[in-house]
């Protein structure tokens, strides 16, 4: 890549980083958190992305940033106050900049009226065009020349020398020396006294003192050791020239330690500025409050991070699933061979598994990153659905750190999106409702992560009304969803939105923003292997609760035999195993059956005619059920020859390496190194279903 | 007329593009032994432990500003000589005065150009062979 393309892939990496720190620190200011730190470091992220973008010749997104950052200026000095009015103008214009940048970037268009409208808006901030805008020639700089080099080629000799007490008392005298020195040229003479003891622990015959001396530049090196030759070259400690053809001073010897922190203070006690005053008072309540992250910590963190191609990461993982695999088919080879009786065998083979798991585990967590990517977009969707509902809002997040498989990070995002929408837009209550029901005018939307049993959840929950559950009953009875006189718990009566037709919207659309389907959102979760929940209180809110693996580059599934295939059918989806009797079975005419389970009728699957494996069912009390769950047409009771076990297996892309199959997730390799399939539950399902009425089914079970 | 390759530079600023433009000018211009810190303090940290004689900083920086650093090395006499060239915004003028009074030897405002800090260097060095 050309250097200045990289440079540039940088910057707007960088941008797309301080755009969102930037967010996080106007959203701690409007909620009253924050200080004078806080303002300055919005400034500074302007400013490099301002800084960043005159390099590259961005010149709308400069403009921009010029106006942003000179009120950003004014009131980091103090001259202009920082007003919740402001804070909100301050939100939009971030929202701007973020628009500018991706454009710059390529990507999206921008408003350019309302670009043209905050530029005013934060103009109007500070009263106008700024001030000071000399020509840069009036500012009467003058830049210091260093004179390097040019008296003579090369620069003055510095000699330190010491004589033990051993050469004095051989008759050697420091002063005689000097005086042969002098006679090279004119010289200067530095005495060293910093060993001097005490007085009552001086050794009178003791040698305590050391000297520097700097000769002439013209001086013959070989001149300068003559004048020692009868006291001994060890009494010279060093003689060199004074830096090269450009002085770099010598850094100190590694010996010596010094306070970074000390110097600096001793830098501002010794030059005072007049603008130190303000920063001094500001340094004194830092000390009080405790220094929150000292350069140590700070070093420390510089240090302890690198970035890496994204390919390289991705190739190791890739190994690594390999290593697994080459793993569990040593370890069945071994089996095979007869060789674990021998238990220094088995104990190797053991040791060797938990290294490979462990080398997994580590290896995904080089791609982990937490959920702040994610989440850091949501406050500005969050303001402009509810500029756009007329609701005032308030979104609290809660557990960014949270880390999650990049895989999953990049499809999380349209289930929040969707699932803050209806929280914003169905949840919570308009205003003049809240504020007749007794509640704040302002309704808090949280957004929360956090790891729980090996899985990450999301939470997003409202203060709204709750769900109307009469009203719910209502849609779904007209709907045909459910039967009139069905009597259902308050819980099933809230899962009845996760119902498909249950919502008028079934199209995910960015445009529309007005409530996309809940079956949509659930669908698109459980493609990730994940699972939504509702809870509800009447007048207090509602919370959903999504779960998903923490990587989707692994799989826990249910390894199983049909038609002479092995597939692997994912552990999310299974609800429970059974072996069916003759009784339990309905045949539904010459193309289906269903299979009676806890007092309801699920439709039975089996996988090696619905794969195209074989042409006849098996008898189903020869085989064995999964009953399965999919939310898109309720459950499913899959049929096959026998179950091998539960195994995590390593996630092979099938598009990618071949084609899309039906019915077929993925691939992997099992220990055997035969390819397995992964079965796509909810594709069978729904091809299964088309042949029948789903609201029956539904019904049914 | 030093070489341009004898300059050992230190690059101080929080932004990575930053440092990533300087350091591409500096090479562009033959220099080759570049270090960076993202912060006055890191900088001070690097300067006490290696050779440098030239910084080339930016002056908003978190922990310790490009003033900070520039008053910190003009004050520690082992390093106090270093030159120091400030990078600034447009119509800063305030704080190239400020830093003259510290003895900050140059300044160079941002965008630059190759061309632009080679110029300014060589108002400090002399011209870079």
């Amino acid at each position: 890549m050309d250097p200045m393309e990289s440079i540039k892939a940088t910057f707007f990496q960088e941008c797309d980083e301080l755009l969102g720190d930037m967010e996080q620190s106007l959203l701690a200011l409007e909620a009253g958190e924050g200080d004078s730190d806080t303002i300055n470091a919005v400034f500074r992220a302007v400013h490099s992305v301002k800084g960043g973008a005159g390099a590259f010749g961005f010149e709308k997104l400069v403009g921009f940033a010029h106006v942003f950052e000179t009120t950003l200026d004014a009131m980091r000095s103090g001259t202009l106050d920082v007003t919740p009015d402001g804070l909100k103008v301050l939100l939009r214009a971030s929202d701007v900049l973020n628009d500018l940048v991706q454009n710059a970037k390529g990507q999206g268009a921008v408003d350019e009226s309302r670009v043209a409208t905050l530029k005013e808006e934060l103009e109007a901030m500070v009263g106008g065009g700024e001030a000071d805008d000399a020509p840069e020639e009036d500012w009467g700089f003058k830049p210091i020349t260093l004179e390097i080099g040019a008296a003579a080629p090369t620069s003055e000799w510095t000699l330190r020398f010491k004589l033990t007490a051993k050469m004095f008392a051989n008759g050697h005298e420091a002063h005689l020396l000097l005086n042969e020195l002098a006679r090279l040229g004119p010289n200067e003479v530095c005495l060293d006294a910093s060993e001097l003891p005490d007085f009552e622990t001086i050794d009178p015959e003791g040698a305590y003192f050391s000297w520097t001396v700097k000769l002439p530049a013209e001086t013959a090196e070989a001149d300068i050791r003559d004048v020692f030759d009868f006291v001994g070259d060890e009494s010279i400690i060093s003689l060199a020239r004074e830096g090269g053809e450009l002085e770099a001073p010598a850094p100190p010897a590694s010996a010596e330690i010094i306070d970074v922190q000390a110097l600096i203070r001793q830098a501002k006690a010794a030059t005072p500025d007049a603008s130190e005053l303000k920063l001094a008072a500001e340094g004194a309540k830092e000390a009080a409050t405790g220094n929150k992250d000292s350069g140590v910590e700070r070093a420390a963190q510089a240090g302890a991070t690198i970035r890496v191609d994204l390919d390289r990461v991705d190739n190791l993982i890739n190994l690594v699933g390999e290593l697994v695999i080459n793993q569990a088919m040593l370890a069945q080879s071994v089996e095979d061979s007869g060789i674990t009786r021998s238990p220094n065998v088995v104990n190797r083979l053991q040791e060797f598994e938990h290294l490979t798991r462990e080398i997994q585990d580590c290896v995904m967590a080089i791609r982990a990153q937490p959920v702040k990517s994610v989440f850091q977009r949501m406050p500005r969707l969050v303001r402009e659905i509810a500029a756009s509902t007329g609701k005032q809002v308030r979104l609290v997040t809660d557990g960014e750190a949270t880390e999650v498989d990049k895989t999953v990070i990049e499809r999380i995002s349209d289930p929040i999106t969707h699932m803050l929408r209806n929280a914003v837009d169905h949840g919570l209550e308009s205003t003049e409702e809240r504020i007749a029901a007794g509640k704040p005018a302002e309704g808090v939307v949280r957004l929360a992560a956090f790891h729980r049993s090996g899985r990450i959840v999301i939470e997003v929950s409202d203060d709204g009304k709750g769900i109307n559950r009469k009203r719910v009953k209502e849609i779904a009875v007209n709907k045909g969803l459910i039967a009139p006189e069905v009597d259902l718990s308050d819980d099933e009566v809230d899962n009845l939105i996760f119902l498909p037709g249950f919502s008028t919207a079934t199209v995910v659309s960015n445009i529309s923003g007005r409530g996309v389907g809940m079956d949509v959102v659930k669908r698109s979760i459980q493609a990730l292997g994940g699972r939504i929940a509702i809870s509800s209180i009447p007048g207090k809110g509602s919370t959903f609760t999504m779960s998903l693996p923490l990587t989707l580059a692994v799989l826990d599934g249910m390894v199983v035999m049909g038609g002479d295939q092995t597939f692997v059918a994912p552990l999310t989806a299974i609800v429970e195993t059974l072996k069916p009797k003759q009784g339990d079975i309905r045949n539904l005419g010459p193309k289906g059956a269903v299979i009676a389970v806890r007092g309801g009728y699920v439709p039975l699957i089996d996988v090696g005619v619905a794969l195209g494996w074989r042409t006849h069912a098996i008898d189903p009390t020869q085989g064995v059920i999964l009953l399965v769950e999919s939310e898109i047409g309720g459950r499913a009771a899959l049929l096959v020859d026998a179950i091998q076990g539960q195994r995590q297996v390593v996630i092979k892309s099938l598009e990618a390496n071949y084609q899309k199959v039906d019915a077929v997730a993925a691939a992997t390799i099992l220990g055997d190194g035969r390819v397995a399939l992964i079965l796509d539950i909810d594709e069978i399902i729904a091809s299964k279903l088309r042949d029948v009425q789903p609201a029956r089914m539904l019904e049914a079970s | 007329m030093p070489a341009a390759s004898a300059l050992k530079v230190l690059v101080v600023d929080d932004q990575m593009t930053m440092r990533a433009l300087v350091r591409s000018s500096l090479q562009q211009m033959g220099v080759s032994d570049i270090a960076d810190a993202a912060d006055g303090e890191l900088g001070l940290q690097s300067l006490l432990t290696r050779q440098v004689n030239l910084v080339i900083s930016d002056f908003n920086m978190p922990k310790l500003d490009g003033l900070g650093l520039l008053r910190a090395i003009r004050s520690h006499a082992p390093i106090a000589k270093t030159a120091f060239i400030m990078l600034t915004g447009r119509a800063d003028k305030d704080l190239v005065v400020r830093a003259a009074q510290f003895g900050v030897n140059n300044y160079i405002s941002k965008p630059f150009t190759v061309a632009g800090l080679r110029e300014k260097i060589e108002e400090v060095f002399g011209a870079l062979t």
